[in-house]
Parts: structure tokens; C-alpha cells; sequence
């Protein structure tokens, strides 16, 4: 009688996994790889854009009613040649890997849906500006990129736009500023204990 | 109770109708006043006038007490002190898109103040108070 060796459940899957197929030709191994990676890959990708639009972030009352019932009055919503920028387009870097840790970090965000943080509007109202800081401090230094996927300084007309406004924005590109130095608070009201630099 | 007691009863009760209603005019007309007095002189809510003006970004171009590419806010109350039409000539001026003079001597629509919810007059009217009591 001779002793069998005892390998966990994990130790044998592995081994499972390492052994050569001996019933399947490899060309169908890779095909059904190959496949399966399709159907995961797209899946993934469906539901990451899922989660990277209007109705999903205004799924939750804390978004619909304060930061989105603001933002409904603004420019970015309803304005003369009807291009609307929603949510993930102000807070959600385009690009694949950015996008993914973007909406890593804002998984924690669930944590403070669970924990109810900003539950009620005079919760959020008092989390306002901790929350807004972060926002800015994150498209700072992205040199907000997101505002840039629709504007940018190359692109403004000294013909069209306003004088003064024009003068400030090449003021700005010379000086290395971004817009988030001078545009909070476009879409959504500014926290009560904001101030302006020279306020 | 006779004819004669009946009349002098109906004449008290007359007079002290009389004197209660004097009394609660001048009541009344003392509460307006103070109503009046209050809305001319502590109406302006400053911090809601301040927000108002930095939603608009009206801190760009204007300072309470330096000019920018607009005037201070202290020289546009100088301005317009003791003037009746003051505050319906500003509320025009930040509400029409009218065209502002600037420094160097172009002229531009001026930026309409807007409000939330849209086009709501008194938020208007406590941010040019506040201009004027600078």
C-alpha cells in the first residue's frame, strides 16, 4: 500500500491548472481563451460606463438633490447651442487608466454613502467646502482635464470672446494657470465659507 | 333696564370702541415704521450679498475698496450717494447686459447677475443695497 500525498484544495486547483489538457487541442483552448477574455473584457468596460453617466451618479439623493438640482441651472446644463456637459465629463478623466483610478478612489466614496456623511442637506451643506476642496485640488493638478477635453486657451477667438475675458485667459496661459484657479463653483454653488484670494 | 339706562350703556361701550381703535392704529402705524425704518437701514444681508457676488465671479473685475477693470465697490456707492434712482440705475445695469465703459476706454455688454432660482429680484436688490453701503 503505498501513501498518497496529501496537497490542499488550493495546492491541487494549481497543479489542475499547470497539467497540460490532454482531451482539448490547444488551437481550442486558445479559442475559447480568447473568447472568454472578449466577453469579460467588454463586460467590464459596459459596466465601468455604466457607472460614467448622468442617471447612475444621480441615482443616489445626495447627488440629485444638492450638487445636481444646482447644476440644472447652470450653462454646463442648458445653454444657446445645446452641448450639455454631464457629470463624468467635469469629474471623470477621459482616458482609460485615469478613468480606473478615478472611479477606484470614488469607491470610497461609497463609505460615506453607507455611513450616511451627507444624508440630510444640512450634513452636506456643512461637508461642502471639505468636499469641494478636494475637487479642486484634484483638477488642479490635473491641470483640469477634464475642462480641457472642451476648452482651452489655443481655441479662444480675441475676436469673439469679450475683451476683458480674452485679456485674462492669455493673461492666464502665460502664467501657467488652469482653469479651476479662477472657475469654482460653475456648476454647483460655492461652499458659504469660501472667499475670494483678495477678499 | 329703561330707554334712558340702555342709551348711556350703548354711548360707553361707543367710547372705549373709539379708544381701542386709536389705540391699535397707532399701534399699527408704529409697527410700519419700524417696518419702514427696518427695510431702509438693516435689510442688506451681507453674507448672502457676498455669495451673490462671488457665484457671479463680479470679484474678478470688481473690489470692494481697489479698482480693478471695474470700479470699487466704495467709489460706486460715492457715486451714486443721495441718488434716488441708485438702486433701480444699478439693478439695470447688472440685470440688462447694458455696455460698461472700462479703464482703457472700450466698451463691453456688462455680465447679467444671475440667480437661483432664475431672475429672482430681491437676491438682485440685497447685492446692489450692499454695493450701496459700501
Amino acid at each position: 500500500m503505498t501513501d498518497t500525498p496529501k496537497t490542499s484544495a488550493i495546492g491541487r486547483l494549481w497543479a489542475a491548472l499547470r497539467a497540460p489538457s490532454l482531451k482539448y487541442s490547444l488551437l481550442l483552448v486558445l479559442t475559447v481563451g480568447f473568447f472568454s477574455g472578449l466577453i469579460f473584457w467588454g463586460g467590464f468596460n459596459t459596466a465601468l460606463e455604466a457607472t460614467n453617466s448622468l442617471e447612475f451618479c444621480i441615482g443616489c439623493h445626495e447627488m440629485r438633490d444638492n450638487v445636481y438640482a444646482e447644476y440644472k441651472d447652470t450653462i454646463h446644463y442648458s445653454n444657446r447651442t445645446g452641448v450639455r456637459a454631464t457629470c463624468p465629463d467635469c469629474h471623470v478623466p477621459k482616458d482609460w487608466t485615469h478613468k480606473l483610478i478615478r472611479k477606484a478612489k470614488a469607491s470610497f466614496e461609497v463609505w460615506g454613502k453607507l455611513t450616511g456623511s451627507i444624508a440630510t442637506k444640512e450634513k452636506f451643506e456643512a461637508k461642502r467646502m471639505e468636499l469641494a476642496t478636494h475637487e479642486w485640488e484634484r483638477m488642479k493638478a490635473t491641470n483640469s482635464i477634464e475642462c480641457r477635453n472642451c476648452h482651452n486657451f489655443e481655441a479662444m477667438s480675441g475676436e469673439i470672446q469679450k475683451q476683458t475675458v480674452y485679456k485674462k485667459h492669455m493673461a492666464a496661459k502665460e502664467k501657467g494657470g488652469t482653469c479651476i484657479d479662477c472657475h469654482k463653483g460653475i456648476a454647483h454653488k460655492l461652499p458659504k465659507e469660501y472667499k475670494e484670494d483678495d477678499e | 333696564m329703561d330707554p334712558i339706562q340702555i342709551n348711556s350703556h350703548n354711548a360707553r361701550s361707543i367710547k372705549l370702541k373709539a379708544t381701542l381703535t386709536r389705540k391699535f392704529s397707532g399701534i399699527l402705524m408704529l409697527a410700519a415704521g419700524l417696518a419702514l425704518i427696518s427695510s431702509s437701514t438693516f435689510a442688506v444681508d451681507e453674507e448672502a450679498a457676498k455669495a451673490l457676488a462671488r457665484q457671479n465671479k463680479c470679484l474678478n473685475c470688481h473690489s470692494v475698496d481697489k479698482d480693478k477693470d471695474g470700479p470699487a465697490y466704495k467709489k460706486v456707492a460715492e457715486k451714486y450717494k443721495g441718488k434716488a434712482n441708485a438702486e433701480t440705475r444699478l439693478i439695470e445695469h447688472i440685470t440688462s447686459g447694458e455696455k460698461a465703459k472700462f479703464p482703457d476706454g472700450h466698451e463691453e455688454e456688462h455680465k447679467i447677475v444671475k440667480t437661483v432660482p432664475a431672475k429672482d429680484m430681491a437676491q438682485v436688490k440685497n447685492l446692489v443695497q450692499w454695493i450701496l453701503a459700501q
